[in-house]
């Protein structure tokens, strides 16, 4: 049984070819380009997992998972996808409830295997 | 009054046209110095910035590649690998200038783990021993017995040996050797210290540029470099790496006859 995925990415081409592998691997899966659309897909149908990338149009990727924790919605899983790998900023993520921090460029083929089993812990 | 140059001037006088040279000098270094920071942030920001739209071309290549979207004729398999080869040294070259960068904004830092420097090495030959292998190259480790665990940062020595190999994987014609040898060693720094040696029977270079190779965008030989690719950065990277962990880099060479290159860490560098 696939989840629900939601991708939270500003770049279309990033989002279309993770969407194909994690759609090939059964899941369900929506994508918000701003923390706006983010919040509202979230609110409206709770994804068990987030891949949540950082620098979004309009503001801090890692304050859509702040206010979905604030409500008690956030996600089963929450994984930060950043291009900035310095230190700070992984503590930062795992601060606030990221189950992981991918930094691109992401070996996004073992994404599908990961997605596995984040869901199975 | 003294008598300077052509006119008549007091001490005074020429004491301070002295110190308002001084201060138009200080001013010129100090804004050289912010259009370096800025230039060393915008390429800090444009590499952070490649990196996304690299990820999507390598990943939309891997997914055709692995026939997740139909099978793929021998040709357009061919092709595709293709772009995700161009894709993914594009990747590490993006990867060098970020690395630079930091090391220009002094933002770079250790993190240190135990760990087997002979399971490191192991690691990085088993990496490229196909492009080696695709060369007609030998490739030989030889790492002594017994070796310490050494406490430093992994990810930075197995990107210094990465480097150091695929430079010498590069350098080296069809039917030429490639070697990495780890043995203990003592140096005025630390008493127990590990000598890793990554040689190669290559094109070499010349002792004048010994030094040159380990700067910031050294093309030894342009046509080299042209021929080779690259960003010019490794070996100054690798350098830096090294120095953070208290050890030293240098090369013993000649052309025609290949390279050694060596590069100490302190057992506990920074444990």
């Amino acid at each position: 049984m696939g989840a629900h995925i939601l991708i939270v990415e500003d770049s279309a081409l990033v989002v279309s070819a993770l969407r194909i592998l994690l759609e090939d691997a059964g899941h369900r899966v929506s994508d918000a380009g701003s923390v706006r659309a983010a919040l509202d897909i979230a609110r409206s149908d709770r994804p068990e997992v987030m891949l949540l990338d950082l620098a979004l149009p309009d503001g801090d990727g890692l304050s859509v998972l702040e206010t979905l924790s604030n409500d008690g919605l956030a996600p089963r899983v929450t994984v930060a996808v950043t291009g900035r790998d310095e230190p700070h900023i992984i503590a930062r993520c795992k601060r606030l409830g990221c189950r992981e921090v991918l930094v691109k460029p992401i070996r996004a083929m073992a994404l599908p295997t990961q997605v596995a089993e984040w869901l199975a812990e | 009054m003294t008598r300077i140059g052509a006119g008549y001037h007091t001490v005074e006088e020429r004491l301070r046209t002295l110190e308002e040279r001084v201060e138009e000098q200080t001013r010129t270094i100090d804004e050289l110095r912010n259009r370096d920071a800025l230039k060393t942030q915008f390429l800090s920001n444009v590499s952070h910035d490649l990196r996304t739209p690299l990820t999507a071309i390598v990943t939309h290549a891997e997914i055709l590649r692995d026939g997740i979207l139909g099978d793929l004729s021998p040709k357009q398999l061919e092709s595709i690998c293709g772009i995700i080869s161009g894709g993914r040294q594009l990747i590490g070259m993006v990867g060098e200038i970020l690395m630079y960068a930091r090391g220009a904004a002094d933002q770079l830092s250790l993190t240190p783990t135990e760990f087997a420097i002979g399971t490191v090495i192991e690691q990085v030959t088993s990496q490229v021993e196909p492009l080696a292998v695709k060369k007609g190259l030998e490739i030989g480790v030889d790492v002594e017995k017994d070796m310490p665990p050494l406490c430093a940062d992994r990810e930075k020595i197995t990107h210094i040996l990465s480097n150091l190999l695929g430079n010498a994987i590069d350098f080296t014609e069809h039917g030429g050797r490639v070697w990495v040898n780890a043995s203990r060693t003592t140096t005025v720094q630390s008493a127990a210290s590990v000598l890793i040696e990554v040689g190669d029977t290559g094109i070499g270079i010349a002792p004048e540029h010994h030094e040159l190779v380990f700067r910031e965008f050294a093309q030894v030989d342009a046509s080299a470099s042209r021929h080779h690719h690259g960003t010019g950065l490794g070996l100054a990277i690798a350098r830096k790496f090294v120095e953070l962990h208290d050890g030293r880099i240098w090369v013993e060479s000649a052309p025609g006859v290949g390279s050694r290159f060596y590069f100490t860490v302190p057992v506990h560098a920074s444990c």
